[in-house]
């Protein structure tokens, strides 16, 4: 019986040694970056299958263990998190690791309106999320300079910075009507965005009257909003008279500048103007102004 | 407390889907045989306030969303992305899923619920960015092998964007725990 002993003893040994030989283990680094080789470490020996299991791909192929397995950079082009999984005679060891974003080099830029009046407050709205070259959201914070310029006037600028990948600004539309370029800058990526800046409402309205026995011919000043920006052709004035025959009104757009209108008049009359929401002055004819 | 409770209910297939939506100001909560629940938290959100019912439909929406991406990575079939899915997030599972199917591998979800928190409601209604705090069981398995296996808590960085009638995922990237440390 005594000799049995040492010879089990021998057996379990030799088992344990060949099962830490065969003992599976993947490591990971501690720093991978998008679209960066790397390597993953693996222990044990023999063939065996490794699995990367990403946010946008699957990785499968026979690798050799107990050495470095190199990933190519094509394979964690997403960043997120990861599975490094190797199985080997039925066994499977796994080791989960993170994928960071690889240095900005896009940006999604929208500007909200298209389209906005001058000098109308908070009215512009941009924004800015910063990816690197594979659309993977750059979550340290990046620097971005918002930039304006307008015909004949002084360009400006805005800087943000990111936070979770987002930069964004609220401002009041300018002064001056025309095109307003809006760009959005990170390092030497630029994004370029065009907001129509136009008239605001009709400040000051004003109409003059020539008349005959019959008929009253109105026109307007040249129509512009509070900051001398003439309000654009087609825009809508209303001209209404009000006499003994009732209450009439003719629209008509603007035209180089103008609104004109002619009305047949039946005894003292009082014709009114508008243009949107603005009221300009009222004369009174037939009966003196 | 202001709260109220929703429900809508809509034929899926054979299935009828009923959704009940516990509102109230901090959280909105989407509950459903069929969907994973999902809490929303909007506590925090800047720089625009996010309207009631907008905060539902992005609770519906994000709770669809998975569903859709549960059912994708366990059948390899994309088709279901179609409905809530949009951009990046749209792409890359559809690849998963084409290399899952090439590889013979399939992703089993068990879903037990988002805390999703939302941070950023761009001031013209473009954009939304949350974070979720997923409880999901995760298998993976090649053939009939399970090769991995965890069910631990995994955070994701959201971005939605409103369409005609609904909110789309346009970005789903996973994340660690501390890397919002900004």
């Amino acid at each position: 019986m005594f000799r049995t002993i040492p010879k089990l003893w021998l057996f379990s040994f030799l088992l344990t040694l060949q099962g830490l030989a065969q003992s599976v283990s993947v490591q990971a680094p501690a720093d991978a970056s998008a679209g960066s080789a790397f390597a993953l470490k693996t222990t044990g020996g023999g063939s065996a299958t490794l699995y990367l299991l990403g946010p946008n791909h699957i990785l499968k192929k026979n690798v050799e263990l107990g050495g470095d397995l190199q990933i190519a950079g094509s394979d964690v082009s997403a960043s997120g998190m990861y599975q490094a999984v190797v199985c080997f005679s039925g066994e499977c060891a796994s080791k989960e690791f993170y994928v960071r974003p690889a240095p900005p080099a896009r940006l999604s830029f929208l500007v909200h309106p298209s389209r906005v009046p001058v000098s109308a407050p908070n009215a512009i709205n941009a924004t800015a999320i910063v990816a690197d070259r594979f659309q993977n959201t750059v979550l340290v914070p990046t620097p971005v300079e918002f930039h304006f310029s307008l015909a004949g006037t002084v360009p400006f600028t805005r800087n943000q910075t990111t936070t979770r990948g987002i930069a964004w600004l609220q401002m009041g539309s300018t002064a001056k009507q025309g095109p307003l370029e809006v760009a959005a800058s990170v390092g030497d990526i630029s994004e370029p965005r065009v907001i129509r800046q136009v008239a605001s409402e009709a400040c000051g309205l004003r109409m003059s009257a020539t008349s005959n026995a019959r008929n009253v011919r109105v026109q307007t000043d040249p129509i512009r909003d509070c900051s001398g920006n003439p309000l654009p052709d087609g825009t809508i004035v209303s001209f209404t008279k009000v006499d003994q025959a009732g209450r009439s009104t003719v629209d008509t757009p603007i035209k180089k500048g103008i609104a004109a209108a002619q009305f047949s008049v039946a005894g003292p009359a009082r014709i009114s103007i508008a243009c949107g929401v603005v009221l300009g002055n009222e004369i009174s004819v037939g009966g003196g102004q | 407390m202001n709260s109220w409770v929703l429900r809508l209910a809509r034929p899926i297939g054979a299935v009828s889907l009923t959704i009940i939506a516990v509102v109230s100001y901090s959280a909105i909560v989407v509950r459903a045989a069929s969907l994973p629940r999902v809490t929303l938290n909007a506590d925090s959100i800047g720089p625009r306030a996010i309207e009631e019912k907008t905060g539902e439909s992005v609770t519906r929406d994000y709770a669809q969303a998975w569903r859709d991406l549960a059912d994708a990575l366990a059948t390899n079939r994309n088709a279901s992305l179609n409905d809530y899915f949009t951009g990046i997030a749209k792409a890359r599972l559809n690849q998963r899923i084409a290399d899952q199917r090439n590889s013979g591998l399939r992703t089993q979800y068990v879903d037990h619920g988002h805390k999703v928190k939302a941070l950023f409601y761009s001031p013209d209604g473009g954009e939304m960015q949350l974070v979720d705090q997923a409880q999901i069981e995760v298998q993976v398995f090649d053939g009939q092998k399970l090769i991995y296996s965890t069910n631990s808590p995994q955070k994701y960085l959201v971005l939605m964007t409103p369409g005609a009638d609904r909110w789309y995922v346009r970005s789903l990237e996973s994340i660690p725990d501390g890397v919002l440390k900004y």
